[in-house]
């Protein structure tokens, strides 16, 4: 056995002891990425600690990051020996309370509590028993909320930095090879074959070069690179290494968004630890190999996401793109060859390498092999970080995966790719994903935000939001992007404040062409693709707020008045007057509440005060401007 | 912005420690700048020009980057932070509409502090927790689920005196025709 | 996200972005609209096209500039065998290249790109300095269009005059933001005085702390004076 070999059994073995000594004992672990400590997984983790303190059992309590579930957050795990490890959802302090008292001291494993299993066994379903774990298939986020980030480790009892061992003992140049056979694609959003790029990066004649992973993640409504690096930071280290390697660097950064304070603490700890472990720092595993890991935090500015303007943020400068070519696999981080990644691309890596190219063909579709990670959120039941192969479909994944839509409201269109990527209708369902697919359909991988948009959105609206995102976080260098979104913007509030003109359509498409064919970088040339999409699938919309000033779905607010239906008001209830910020709602003398128009700033608190079983406030649209009978003027 | 008393050699004894600890570099500008913020709050003008020097670049190029990243702030920031997200999820369901709860409750626009320097209002992008949308941060909490009747609850919390709903004079005397006695009296009963 | 299909056909080239200057001294040759040009090999193609008396409408570029600021977007050409319009500002000659400076696609381009700027832009050409010589003039004139905002909706800048030095004057509202004046400022008077600040629409000239001219370390030599294309910063009468 090679000196790297030895140096990673003695490791492998005390990992693996380790982790045979976990089974002896019972655990619990509970979740506390961001979004678990949202929903209060602190508290939850210091009941149990109290709890398990109190009753005297001799448990280990484990912090561990995200499952993927959000919608059931706080979420923990608790395993005792002779029980399948259980999994529990919206856990609070009561229950984590009765999960001590009743399963770890008593023998009841409190199934009316559970979600899943984690292996089969006789007496509770798996995850892989629903349909969301019938459609998934994990890789990068397989042992997401199984281990402690912080215990190097758990990582090495999953077989964690083996591929990195049988990477040093390949030539860089196969690696490569390894890498472009794969075929993998670059999650960042445009879906660059990866290998190719390593290729360019690995011919290219330097003294240094070096490896970046972009971990600026600025979609405003994405977060699984967050909860990857909350959860298992060394995979992605393994990863950087291996591409560091491969095409020759010596040095590699972290590009994290500073936003994600807890993704920065939890990547120093495992960044320390695999340092300990000689992992990472001079002569790695006594291969010969020397490199090293920088953090870098970002300072909060979404354009920095951007391979030049991640390049100019490093080297202290304002994130400004500049013009490729160069590109910056030829000429990038002080004028020499740098790799840039993303966290999930990254994270792919050590997978393929201890598995092969094959395998991961093996997945997914030819063009677009392996899994796609997406963030599902608005108004889908199983909101959270889902996994499944290229080429499942829209429908498997919003109504399998997801659990449908919310509240039983109608479907209406699908957000993919955040602000680069565009809005697709009911029509779209049945498209199977995949890079290729979603660009040809109008919208784009992009980053793997997925939202749901039901009945009550207003396509405008959202197109008018993310329009809003982009001209905010342009850096003003270039004519289109700086002016053209503005004016974009400009007419699209003119619309949803039913001040639209009809010949404003022919000019935002015309705009929205130009600044895709004529923008410096990837945030201007993508920045009008919902305003495009939506055009194209929801006209109609577009047309009722300019011909009508109407807003269908009740949502832009200058276009909807509230109004308290006097057949379904309860007269006796004075919920809504006492919730309403500015004394708009009053009791006329024959008790019926109704709003001042003049005065309601459109707060919505009486609408969601009123309670379910009255249900006597409502959105009318167009608005109506007169008072109504009754109201202030006939008093 | 007029400093206090105090505040210049507070600013300068602050940054000359952070400039301690790194090189002299232009390539740590970022890291140093966001040092400073992080002692001090905000990035003094005076602050800015230390920094300057003693990265030798000219001062103007110093205050392009920290009137570049939304992270940097050039004015002193509230005692309690109060960050709407803007996100995707969040805007859906109703961001905007706290957003403007705060905004009116607080009489200032977002990304203002108030007079008292009690309270600052910001807009920030996803948190990361959608499934918990609309999210407010409140000194750096999550809100989770945050209604708009929610946000009085947090102000309250945080001790800000709101007006009464009986005490508001000017709007009684302004309009007088409208049958606001009934409906003032009865929230106050229904408390 | 990242534009793989965008306006080369070719990374092979990628690592020369072709400085003017210490050209090897080779020329090539290459065709403007159809006429045959001698240019020397590496040069810029907006660069090369104005040496021979062809106009290509530019803002920012800077010819001694080995990056390319390439942010006005109005320097667009298309050439054969290139899928998008490419900026000729960036791009280096190569022998053969053929090159038309105007198409449909060109000059609808230009023409909201221009109007784009002017929606943001003080126009009273009849009282500005720089009336005559203004380089939005010479390009409404050179692509018949019209100094005017006609379908875009006109964007209001509040932003003062600083008058404050003593031989010319800064208006914001007439600025472009080409950089020429930031780029010269740093460069040639070596001052430093004033830089592209803030982000997005808040983008602009100005001194350390936003203060005026006067308060800042200008020396007021006026490098940047002649540097800019427009009015925004032009002598006092
Ligand atoms: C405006 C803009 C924002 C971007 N933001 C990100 C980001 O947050 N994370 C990311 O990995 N890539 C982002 N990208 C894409 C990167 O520029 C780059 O293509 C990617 O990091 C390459 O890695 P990959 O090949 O692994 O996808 C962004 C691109 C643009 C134009
Ligand atoms: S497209 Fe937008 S973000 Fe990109 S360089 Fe131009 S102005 Fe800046
Ligand atoms: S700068 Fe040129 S276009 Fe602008 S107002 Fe002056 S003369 Fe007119
Ligand atoms: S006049 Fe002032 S701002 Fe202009 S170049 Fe000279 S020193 Fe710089
Ligand atoms: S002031 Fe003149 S030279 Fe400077 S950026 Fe503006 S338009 Fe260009
Ligand atoms: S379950 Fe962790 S991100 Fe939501
Ligand atoms: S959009 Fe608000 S937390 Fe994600
Ligand atoms: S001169 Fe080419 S983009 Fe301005």
């Amino acid at each position: 056995m090679t000196v790297m070999g030895t140096n990673y059994q003695e490791m492998k073995n005390r990992a693996s002891e380790k982790a045979g000594m976990l089974q002896e004992k019972p655990y619990v672990m509970v979740g506390t990425a961001t979004c678990g400590r949202a929903a209060g997984a602190l508290k939850i983790l210091d009941t149990f600690k109290e709890q398990v303190q109190k009753h005297q059992v001799e448990t280990e309590v484990i912090e561990v990051g995200c499952l993927g579930h959000c919608y059931a957050e706080p979420m923990v795990i608790v395993y005792k020996p002779g029980f399948p490890a259980l999994c529990y959802g919206n856990v609070d302090e009561g229950i984590a309370s009765r999960l001590v008292s009743d399963f770890l001291v008593g023998d009841d494993p409190c199934f009316e509590f559970a979600m899943a299993a984690l292996e089969p066994n006789d007496f509770f379903p798996t995850f892989a028993d629903y349909p969301r774990g019938v459609y998934e298939q994990k890789i990068v986020l397989e042992a997401c909320g199984l281990i402690d980030p912080e215990e190097i480790d758990h990582y090495i009892a999953r077989e964690g930095y083996s591929a990195l061992v049988k990477t040093l003992a390949t030539e860089p140049g196969v690696v490569v090879d390894e890498i472009r056979n794969s075929k993998l694609r670059g999650r960042g959003g445009a879906g660059f074959p990866t290998g190719r790029k390593w290729g360019i990066c690995h011919d290219a004649k330097a003294d240094v070069k070096y490896v970046i992973c972009n971990a600026d993640e600025g979609d405003p409504g994405a977060f699984m690179d967050r909860a990857l690096l909350e959860s298992n930071p060394h995979q992605l280290i393994e990863g950087l290494i291996i591409a560091g390697y491969a095409v020759g660097a010596s040095q590699g950064y972290i590009y994290v968004r500073a936003e994600y304070p807890l993704a920065i603490e939890r990547l120093r700890t495992a960044l320390q630890q695999a340092r300990d472990n000689g992992l990472l720092g001079d002569d790695i595993l006594g291969s010969g190999f020397s490199f090293d890991i920088r953090i870098f935090k970002g300072s909060g500015a979404f354009v920095c996401g951007e391979e030049t303007a991640l390049i100019a943020s490093i080297e202290g400068k304002p994130g400004i793109p500049s013009h490729r070519p160069p590109f910056p696999a030829v000429s990038g981080l002080r004028g020499k060859p740098t790799l840039i990644d993303n966290v999930k691309t990254l994270s792919y890596v050590p997978h393929i390498m201890r598995n092969g190219a094959d395998w991961f063909k093996g997945i997914g579709t030819p063009e677009s092999p392996g899994t796609a990670v997406f963030a599902l959120a608005g108004k889908v039941v199983g909101t959270g970080l889902v996994e499944v192969p290229m080429g499942t479909s829209l429908r498997t994944l919003i109504y399998d995966v997801g659990n449908g839509i919310k509240d039983d409201k109608g479907f209406k269109a699908v957000q993919i790719g955040g602000p680069s990527g565009g809005c697709l209708p009911e029509s779209a369902l049945d498209l199977t994903i995949d890079f290729d697919s979603l660009q040809h359909a109008g919208a784009m991988m992009g980053s793997g935000g997925l939202v749901v948009l039901d009945e009550d959105d207003c396509m405008v609206e959202i197109a008018r939001f993310f329009l809003e995102f982009t001209q905010n976080e342009s850096c003003g260098k270039c004519t289109f992007c700086r002016l053209g979104t503005k004016q974009m913007l400009e007419i699209l509030t003119d619309i949803t404040k039913g001040q639209g003109k009809p010949e404003d359509l022919d000019l935002l498409w015309e705009l929205a062409e130009d600044i895709k064919a004529g923008s410096l970088c990837g945030l201007g040339k993508t920045a009008p693709n919902p305003v495009l999409s939506t055009l194209r699938f929801f006209r109609d919309e577009y047309e009722v707020h300019i011909h009508e000033g109407r807003c269908p779905a009740r949502k832009c607010k200058d276009l909807i008045t509230y109004r308290i239906v006097a057949q379904k008001c309860s007269k006796l209830c004075d919920a809504c007057i006492a919730s309403c910020p500015v004394e708009a709602v009053f009791t006329r003398p024959d008790m019926l509440k109704e709003i001042d128009l003049e005065k309601c700033v459109k707060c919505d608190n009486c609408l969601v005060t009123c309670l379910p079983l009255y249900d006597a406030v409502e959105k009318v649209s167009p608005p109506v401007t007169v008072a109504v009978e009754g109201g202030s003027a006939s008093e | 912005m007029e400093l206090m008393e105090g505040e210049l050699e507070q600013i300068q004894s602050a940054v000359g420690e952070v400039l301690e600890k790194f090189d002299a570099d232009r390539e740590q500008l970022l890291p140093i700048l966001q040092a400073v913020q992080g002692r001090l709050g905000y990035l003094p003008r005076e602050a800015m020009k230390m920094v300057a020097a003693a990265v030798e670049i000219p001062e103007v190029d110093v205050y392009s980057v920290g009137t570049f990243y939304n992270q940097f702030r050039l004015s002193p920031p509230g005692k309690n932070q109060i960050k709407v997200c803007m996100g995707t999820a969040c805007h859906m369901t109703g961001g905007n509409i706290i957003m403007d709860s705060f905004e009116r409750r607080l009489e200032i626009e977002e990304g203002e502090t108030t007079k008292d320097r009690e309270f600052s209002l910001e807009r920030v992008a996803c948190v990361g927790c959608c499934a918990l949308a609309p999210v407010v941060l409140v000194n750096e909490e999550v809100e989770a689920k945050v209604r708009p009747t929610r946000v009085d609850g947090i102000l309250l919390g945080l001790g800000k005196e709101l007006p009464k709903k009986e005490a508001r004079p000017e709007d009684k005397a302004q309009d007088s025709a409208v049958p606001r006695d009934v409906s003032t009296q009865e929230a106050g009963d229904a408390r | 996200m990242s534009n793989n299909n965008g306006n080369n056909n070719g990374n092979k080239d990628s690592n020369n972005t072709g400085s003017n200057i210490g050209g090897k001294g080779k020329m090539v040759t290459i065709t403007i609209d159809d006429k045959k040009y001698e240019v020397p090999e590496g040069t810029r193609l907006l660069w090369a096209a104005l040496e021979n008396g062809v106009y290509i409408p530019h803002l920012c570029g800077i010819e001694e500039e080995e990056k390319p600021s390439a942010g006005c977007r109005l320097c667009f050409v298309e050439i054969e065998g290139f899928l998008n319009p490419t900026t000729s500002c960036t791009q280096p000659v190569k022998e053969g290249m053929i090159v038309r400076t105007r198409s449909k696609r060109i000059d609808r381009m230009v023409k909201n790109a221009f109007e784009l700027l002017l929606s943001n832009h003080r126009l009273n050409c009849g009282k500005c300095a720089a009336n005559g010589s203004c380089e939005l003039q010479k390009i409404a004139k050179e692509r018949g269009l019209k100094l005017r905002v006609s379908r875009m909706r006109k964007l209001d800048i509040e932003a003062p005059v600083d008058d404050s030095p003593e031989n010319f004057s800064y208006d914001p509202a007439k600025c472009v933001l080409c950089g020429r004046c930031v780029w010269v400022d740093h460069n040639v008077a070596k001052v430093g005085a004033i830089g592209l600040v803030r982000r997005g629409m808040g983008r602009k000239v100005a001194a350390f702390g936003e203060t005026t001219l006067a308060e800042s370390n200008c020396t007021q030599c006026g490098e940047c004076v002649q540097a800019c294309p427009v009015g925004a910063l032009a002598m006092k009468k």
